[in-house]
């Protein structure tokens, strides 16, 4: 006897609306299970959360629910690089000489650092280790976004965190697309115009985010200054340029972080609000983290550990050596570089779609690249958001019961 | 008050800028004040308005300077337009946590900025009779430093509502009635034995006695928009201190009190559009009026203290309005109270 036809199929098979709703739920379950212990952030809750659920342990989220999630994670990023570039106010650097060089010097070091212990202690391929060590010099912008609004945590060690973590990321971006043509040629052992490449990402990705700039100023121009209607634009502008920058196969993270950089940089007129984002976007980073948690395995803590581990701390020496040496002239105390430092710990640099042209080009390459730094990754998933929560209260900027 | 250059709210920023200034100190003294936002400048004691303006301008170019490298803005104003009092931070010493125990919420909420006079006294009685005889004028002074029209987020249609924060404070309002320093004294033991007070510091009067500096201090001023417009209001207090020292014009009676609460209130809701009421002669008039009469009779004493640029600024300044109707143009210009703040930060910073 076969089942009405008006019955669901058996076993129901779960669309996208259950399993964001689950997400969600599981999200906030670990969030809520971390806030009890008074250490860790909420982010921690949610990417342990993903860890567990996902097919490194429990596997109740499967691969293909990942991947029909995938669409939650890039609009998530979308709206955290775009509030990221927001915070690069060019005309800091000017007033504060001390600002770019140091932005400069903690990538600068920090790259030295890996790349070294990469190429002369791990004994990995030069090109490997300088993409690797290109990836580690950026900081999670969600993570470290996400831990300032959690709390609350305002003052001149996070102005500087924002500022280094928007530049840090320009930097490994347009780094590691200098890079591809170097790895094309080695995958394919010909190098048809590498320069083109490297140019279509860079100044497309720029362009893109320059134009999407244009359009929000002239339809704020009409739209006036009213919050509603200026959060709509927003948000319809980011996703929008999401789209076109997938579309065009340019840099999602470059093109958000230049279109936030002309808003906070180019809006002479002052015809853009600073919109805030608050709850709507909150419902989008839960899942995001717990579905960057669901794609960490096991066997990525064990293997190659030993060296992930001495990766995470060579980068952070990098960063902390040259904010503690420029601090002074910088005007910068002893006790800022040190927490400003220890801020900059989370690293997500796969999980931001950094490596994606990578992966377009020489998949093969991407998957090596991954199995060297992902450990590191995986280890800095769980205590990046712990360092940043720390270093901000220390700082005396983070309020630890702001929470809600 | 110190504010973000982003969304123009207030930044907890006090710390790292009193910080910063130890290396090019101005003279005079910077301070840590109750809430991290909020930065106290102390100038040195002057007795010419040409050098307090030299000396607040130059404090004002260091700090701003400091700010700028630190990615946040300075302004003047009595309130910030819409910061909301419970994000505030206190700034952790002891007396200001104490402060914030005792008083509870009416600790953050009163981040509000106010301009102090000091007018130095020759003898402690002087102190007590200028205490009361300055108390006719204190509508006058609301009215010429009102700027603080905006707070959480609304208009509040007062030029001055900073003042209403601090009449929540208990021990607010005006001295009591006493005429000479022996009897203010018998006064201030009485309070302290009742374990009411334990220092002068905790009278939040409009005006009183500042023994440790042999002055009177005039506490009723919002911060101007300007260190050019605070100076020009230091300048008239000393005016008038020295023209009531000299020719006791004012008898102090409890008729000098009867109508300072309508007239106080006045000035602050209206500005000068206010109404004064001379509870002596029963008489009542519009505070401009009032004000351009008094700045008039003042005149011969600016000119011996050196203030008639002051006097001519201030004397506009009636004319043109406020820096509460300042606010409120740049309001009805912008359409958003964060566009208001960047122009009060840039108004403030700007070079002469």
């Amino acid at each position: 006897m076969t089942a009405p036809d008006f019955l669901p199929a058996w076993p129901p098979a779960a669309n996208s609306f259950l399993i964001f709703g689950l997400l969600l739920l599981a999200g906030l379950a670990g969030g809520r299970l971390a806030a009890t212990t008074r250490v860790l952030p909420a982010i921690t809750g949610y990417i342990a959360t993903g860890f567990l659920l996902g097919p490194g342990v429990l596997g109740w989220l499967s691969e293909s629910a990942l991947a029909q999630s995938r669409v939650l994670a890039e609009f998530s990023l979308g709206l955290i690089v775009f509030d990221l570039g927001r915070r690069l106010d060019l005309s800091w650097a000017r007033h504060d000489r001390w600002l770019l060089p140091m932005g400069l010097a903690e990538s600068a070091l920090s790259f030295i650092a890996m790349f070294a212990l990469l190429r002369f202690v791990g004994g990995i391929d030069m090109l490997e280790a300088a993409v690797a060590a290109m990836v580690g010099i950026a900081t999670a912008p969600a993570v470290v976004l996400l831990v300032t609004n959690e709390l609350k945590a305002e003052g001149p060690v996070t102005r500087r965190m924002l500022w280094h973590v928007a530049l840090n990321n320009i930097i490994a971006t347009i780094g590691i697309t200098l890079m591809l043509p170097f790895i094309e040629a080695r995958a394919w052992g010909a190098t048809w115009n590498p320069i083109a490449r490297a140019l279509w990402l860079i100044a497309g990705s720029f362009l893109l985010g320059y134009i999407a700039f244009v359009l929000m100023t002239l339809l704020a121009r009409w739209l006036g200054k009213s919050p509603v209607p200026q959060f709509l634009l927003a948000v319809g502008v980011i996703v929008a340029t999401v789209g076109a920058a997938q579309i065009a196969r340019l840099s999602v993270l470059l093109a958000l972080l230049v279109l936030g950089a002309c808003t906070r940089n180019l809006d002479r007129q002052h015809r853009l609000i600073d919109v805030e984002f608050g709850r709507a976007a909150q419902l989008f980073f839960v899942a995001l983290f717990v579905l960057t948690g669901a794609t960490l395995r096991p066997d990525q803590f064990g293997a190659v550990a030993w060296l992930g581990l001495a990766f995470v701390i060579v980068r952070l020496v990098g960063k902390a050596i040259a904010l503690y040496v420029l601090a002074w002239p910088a005007h910068v105390s002893m006790r800022q570089a040190g927490t400003l430092a220890l801020a900059l710990t989370p690293m997500a640099g796969l999980a931001i779609g950094m490596t994606q042209p990578i992966y377009d080009i020489a998949p093969e390459f991407g998957a090596e690249l991954a199995a060297i730094v992902v450990s590191g990754i995986a280890i800095l998933h769980l205590l990046g958001p712990i360092a940043t929560r720390y270093a901000l209260i220390r700082a005396g900027e983070g309020e630890p019961r702001a929470r809600d | 008050m110190l504010v973000n250059t982003r969304d123009f709210n207030l930044a907890p920023d006090a710390d790292d800028l009193l910080r910063r200034c130890t290396r090019d100190a101005p003279q005079g003294e910077l301070k840590p004040e109750l809430t991290q936002s909020m930065i106290e400048i102390n100038t040195s004691v002057h007795t010419h308005y040409p050098a307090l303006l030299a000396e607040l301008r130059a404090t004002r170019d260091v700090l701003a300077g400091h700010a700028r490298k630190m990615n946040v803005a300075l302004a003047g104003g009595g309130t910030h337009p819409f910061q909301k009092w419970s994000d505030r931070k206190i700034y952790p010493t002891e007396r200001f946590l104490a402060v914030s125990e005792k008083y509870g919420f009416l600790a953050k909420q009163f981040t509000v900025f106010g301009q102090h006079v000091h007018i130095g006294c020759a003898t402690a009685d002087d102190a007590i009779y200028l205490s009361h005889a300055l108390v006719r004028y204190l509508p006058h002074f609301i009215a010429l430093a009102a700027s603080s029209p905006f707070y959480q987020g609304v208009d509040t249609a007062f030029d001055s509502s900073r003042l209403s924060i601090v009449n929540a404070f208990p021990l607010s309002g005006t001295m009591p009635l006493v005429r000479s320093w022996t009897e203010f004294n018998r006064y201030y033991d009485r309070m302290l034995g009742l374990g009411i007070i334990a220092s002068m510091k905790d009278f939040y009067w409009d005006i009183r006695p500042k023994p440790e500096y042999g002055t009177v201090e005039i506490r009723v001023c919002d911060t101007p928009l300007t260190v050019d417009r605070a100076a020009q209001i230091a300048a008239f207090a000393q005016a008038l201190a020295r023209c009531l020292w000299e020719e006791r014009t004012i008898d102090i009676t409890p008729d000098l009190y009867l109508a300072h609460s309508h007239n106080r209130f006045q000035a602050c809701r209206h500005g000068f559009a206010g109404t004064l009421i001379d509870a002596t002669t029963g008489r009542a008039r519009p505070l401009a009026d009032d004000l351009r009469e008094t700045l008039r009779l003042l005149a011969p004493h600016a000119q011996m203290l050196g203030s008639q640029d002051a006097f001519a600024a201030l004397t506009e300044t009636i004319d043109q309005g406020n820096d509460a109707t300042w606010l409120r143009r740049a309001f009805a210009e912008t359409g958003t109270l964060p566009d208001v703040v960047r122009h009060q930060a840039d108004l403030w910073a700007a070079s002469e």
